[in-house]
């Protein structure tokens, strides 16, 4: 669903409010059919928010973005628990190398790299990929 | 999962009544936008209230218990569920309030919640940092926008149309569009069943134009029609003069005219055409006009299938 909105109705996020309004219907689905990737998420935020000087936004396309001074935007999470993290170009090409993150769902070219949450067990390495776009500035 | 963040269980009688507070204010502000609404527009003809948007004034709902639960630093797990528990306060508001019927908040219900979610997201985070000053002094400014957009609309007239082939000559069919008697089978549309008003029967004052036409709904809901076109075996039009004040009816929208067209098909059977002309007075239009065709597909459908079954007898 979330792929299929990107790909073929982007144009509808320049309706103001609507991907507010497509997060938080991701979110409420991932809440009610995968609960244990919400708990996930949850603890991501606490994480993330125990690195130095980081704290959240509502991100413009939709869900929570990560914020640092000076860096700026490190990355954000979707409501279905898709991280994209903004690494530098040596760093997300080695990442994608590994096979363990994926392009990014709209610009597979970019710096930006995506990774999905599923569980607990991918919070150490999501909390690693932003301590990466911290160390890109 | 759990629900409450702090592991200290003398919080819990603290942390309670913060939630309530939260989405008893949202609820307040929703409910008072509506009712200034309706309040400063009763003087005109209270079948045309231009509702306030169910998408952006839940939304402010949820903004504004987010301010109250703030203190609180929720999870979004948690705001999801607590914007569950203020909409069903939010909808037994509604039909305490202003006398809204129970498919009307069915109908609503699900933008209703997803928009108190969004605004309540939203608030989630903003109200970390932002401070709550700031919000304080645009609230003004949003409750007024909230309130001028409906005058900003332009009403569209929309059209349904469905068809169905009968295995009978048009003149035939013909017979039994222009009034029909009681129709015998039960409500088959989920709807109905729960209690929307389903079309029973038609009368007419002649086959002529300008004859009074009823429809008859169940419930005692009747609509009085005026017939403005009449073609033989081939078309009949009629104006809606008057909607029946069903709660499940009133003010959100306005049928202005129904068609049937008769087409003689090559093989000996007739193709009934039948369409509805209406405009909705509720927004977003996207979503409530999905359930207006839902409903109106299923008000034909009874109708033309009954047509169908006593011309094919």
């Amino acid at each position: 669903m979330f792929y299929f909105v990107v790909r073929y109705a982007r144009w509808l996020a320049r309706v103001p409010g609507l991907p507010q309004f497509f997060d938080a219907l991701l979110f409420l689905s991932t809440w009610i059919f995968k609960r244990s990737r919400v708990e996930a998420m949850e603890a991501l935020e606490n994480e993330a928010l125990r690195l130095p000087n980081v704290r959240l936004k509502n991100h413009r396309f939709g869900g929570t973005e990560f914020v640092r001074e000076p860096q700026g935007e490190l990355g954000h999470i979707h409501g279905q628990g898709l991280l994209d993290v903004l690494l530098t170009r040596e760093a997300s090409q080695k990442l994608l190398a590994t096979g363990r993150v994926r392009p990014h769902h709209v610009f597979p070219d970019s710096r930006w790299i995506s990774f999905q949450i599923k569980s607990m067990d991918d919070i150490p390495f999501a909390i690693e990929l932003l301590q990466m776009a911290i160390a890109r500035a | 999962m759990n629900t409450e963040s702090s592991p200290l269980p003398d919080n819990l009688p603290k942390r309670w009544p913060t939630w309530l507070i939260g989405m008893l204010m949202g609820d307040l502000v929703i409910g008072l936008l509506f009712g200034l609404s309706v309040f400063l527009q009763t003087a005109g003809s209270y079948q045309a209230i231009l509702f306030p948007s169910f998408f952006l004034v839940p939304a402010l709902g949820g903004i504004i218990a987010s301010y109250f639960w703030r203190k609180l630093e929720p999870h979004a797990g948690q705001v999801v569920l607590n914007a569950f528990w203020m909409t069903l306060i939010a909808l037994a508001g509604a039909t305490i309030g202003f006398h809204e019927g129970i498919i009307c908040l069915i109908i609503v219900a699900p933008i209703f919640y997803v928009m108190v979610l969004t605004g309540a997201l939203l608030g989630r985070i903003w109200f970390r940092k932002s401070p709550p000053r700031l919000f304080i002094n645009i609230l003004p400014w949003m409750v007024l926008v909230l309130l001028a957009e409906p005058m900003t609309r332009s009403d569209s007239e929309s059209v349904i149309t469905d068809e169905i082939i009968i295995r009978a000559p048009p003149a035939k069919v013909w017979r039994e569009v222009t009034s029909f008697p009681e129709i015998p089978t039960a409500p088959r549309f989920w709807l109905f069943s729960i209690g929307l008003p389903y079309p029973m029967a038609t009368t007419t004052a002649g086959d002529f134009v300008n004859a009074d036409r009823k429809c008859i709904f169940n419930h005692d809901a009747i609509f009085k029609e005026k017939v403005v076109e009449l073609i033989s075996n081939e078309k009949l039009t009629f104006e809606i003069l008057e909607s029946p004040r069903d709660p499940e009816l009133v003010g959100h929208l306005t049928p202005h005219r129904g068609q049937f067209v008769l087409r003689r098909n090559a093989n000996g059977t007739t193709t009934l055409v039948g369409s509805t002309w209406y405009t909705l007075h509720v927004r977003p239009l996207w979503y409530f006009d999905l359930w207006t065709q839902h409903i109106f597909r299923a008000v034909h459908m009874r109708v033309m299938q009954d047509v169908k079954r006593r011309a094919e007898l």
